[in-house]
């Protein structure tokens, strides 16, 4: 079998992971300075801020279009959520009833299986 | 000539053969790879309990013939999708621990809604904690819960149980928890509080866009992204690699936004108090104290961890008032620690082991 350091591939594949970490590394050292951490949020500030005012300016244009804005976009799918959700809680209830009028289930019509398993080792004793 | 020592001439052209096959094999898998979806993750099957606002409990359908008396709860972080522990079917932690015979309840998280962005510690820890357990409590029948939580998960589990520590929580379990936040190092240095403004942040943006969350755990890694796709290339021929590649990274660029007052305080209270670690945090006037929690618990971190570095997490099992605790650390990553081939062989056997005479 051919030595994996004369292995043209497995020294390739060697190669990429090593500049990884050493790239990962290196990035590392010069995000722990806190120079880093300045220009970092300085940035992350000024964007966040134009961020806000292009969402805001868009708003307006949107209503100028006679088109749905984000807000009520979000709106209707809150709307929808709410459904889904009051649904969900009814499906619930009507599980809760058929487990209180039936045989106990796993609301998914099949018998829920009984709490008795002990693991491996403790079979047959009292833990 | 002699040939180089340890290099088998004989291969060669066997080797070359192979080589040939595989770059053919990339371009066919190439094409397939940009035609195709990925494979359909989180198929468990399931039933919704509750969904309120950013909050799901799903309750999985049991596969053994007798399961064990006391339910788990997991918790997931708050950052990431539930589906990281039940990938496809082989390789979810959910299959496995339904088969081993636990009933198996999550408590997932959905992105907070714009009016969601006032969610604060208190609704996750006061509120859809013990709404889920009381919930679980209910469809189960059982008083005792098991409660496991993966990396923020597991700091809002040991909140719930230092706060409701005497019940109904009967053992905890805790994935890559960081409890000592000056440990994160690079996260620390991101949110360093003479330049970084999180009132200013949070006001501008209500909710912290996942994106924003996304970017500063790639930061961690910068140039792991990047090289991912080289590694797939070189891997392409590799169904097997290509299915575990596209399960992580679907999984890793779906991270969820965090709700505003929530992530302040995150920042403030965590990040720049150390409260956690320093005994002094409290929820909603309620002192959450973690050597309060007297229950069974296990931490399970990685090796290789470089979300929640070790020193980040190892003081979890020191603090904690438990006597009957262990921590154990396992090769792998934040993530391989719970996902993946490695979990499979590692973590999940040894949570088996550990929490099956736990739970009757």
């Amino acid at each position: 079998m051919a030595d994996k350091s004369n292995d043209p591939v497995a020294m390739w594949q060697n190669m990429i992971g090593e500049m990884e970490k050493g790239l990962n590394s290196f990035a590392n050292q010069a995000m722990a300075s806190p120079e880093f951490s300045k220009v970092m949020n300085q940035v992350g500030g000024v964007t966040a801020g134009a961020q806000k005012q292009l969402g805001e300016l868009m708003e307006k244009y949107l209503v100028s279009m006679n088109l749905p804005s984000r807000a009520q976009m979000v709106g209707m799918a809150e709307r929808l959520q709410s459904i889904e959700g009051q649904l969900n809680e009814i499906k619930a209830l009507l599980h809760q009833v058929h487990n209180n009028s039936s045989a106990p289930d796993g609301g998914s019509g099949v018998p829920k299986p009984p709490r008795t398993k002990r693991p491996p080792s403790a079979e047959g004793e009292q833990k | 000539m002699n040939a180089p020592a340890g290099l088998d001439l004989a291969s060669i052209p066997e080797r070359i053969q192979s080589e040939v096959q595989r770059a053919i094999q990339r371009s066919i898998k190439g094409v397939e790879y940009i035609a195709s979806s990925g494979p359909s993750l989180g198929s468990t099957p399931k039933d919704i309990l509750a969904v309120r606002g950013t909050m799901s409990l799903y309750h999985y359908r049991p596969m053994a013939e007798e399961i064990y008396r006391v339910p788990i709860l997991i918790v997931m972080a708050t950052t990431n999708r539930g589906y990281i522990l039940d990938m496809v079917p082989g390789q979810s932690f959910i299959e496995f621990l339904l088969k081993r015979g636990y009933d198996v309840y999550m408590l997932d998280w959905s992105a907070p809604k714009p009016e969601e962005k006032s969610l604060r510690m208190e609704d996750y820890v006061l509120d859809f904690i013990p709404d889920c357990v009381r919930r679980v409590q209910q469809d189960s029948g059982e008083q005792d819960i098991t409660v496991i939580g993966y990396c923020f998960g597991g700091v809002l589990s040991l909140l719930y149980g230092s706060i409701f520590n005497d019940g109904p929580m009967k053992n905890l379990i805790c994935f890559t928890t960081p409890i000592d936040f000056r440990e994160m190092k690079l996260f620390q240095n991101f949110s360093d509080k003479r330049y970084f403004d999180v009132d200013k942040l949070v006001d501008s943006v209500g909710n912290v866009p996942g994106d924003m969350i996304m970017t500063s755990f790639d930061m961690l890694r910068p140039a792991s992204r990047a090289f991912s796709q080289v590694q797939l290339w070189d891997n392409i021929w590799n169904d097997e690699y290509v299915k575990g590649y596209r399960m992580m990274d679907r999984w890793g660029s779906d991270t969820l936004p965090l709700a505003g007052e929530y992530f302040r305080q995150t920042v403030k209270e965590l990040m720049w108090d150390n409260k956690l670690f320093n005994g002094t945090m409290s929820v909603g006037g309620r002192t959450a104290d973690i050597s309060k929690i007297k229950v069974p618990i296990l931490h399970a971190v990685a090796e290789h961890d470089h979300i929640v570095p070790y020193d980040a997490a190892k003081h979890l099992i020191a603090k904690v008032g438990s006597t009957d605790k262990e921590e154990v650390m396992l090769k792998g990553g934040h993530v391989s620690l719970v996902a993946g081939p490695n979990a499979v062989r590692r973590l999940w056997p040894k949570l088996d082991s550990w929490l099956g005479g736990r739970s009757i």
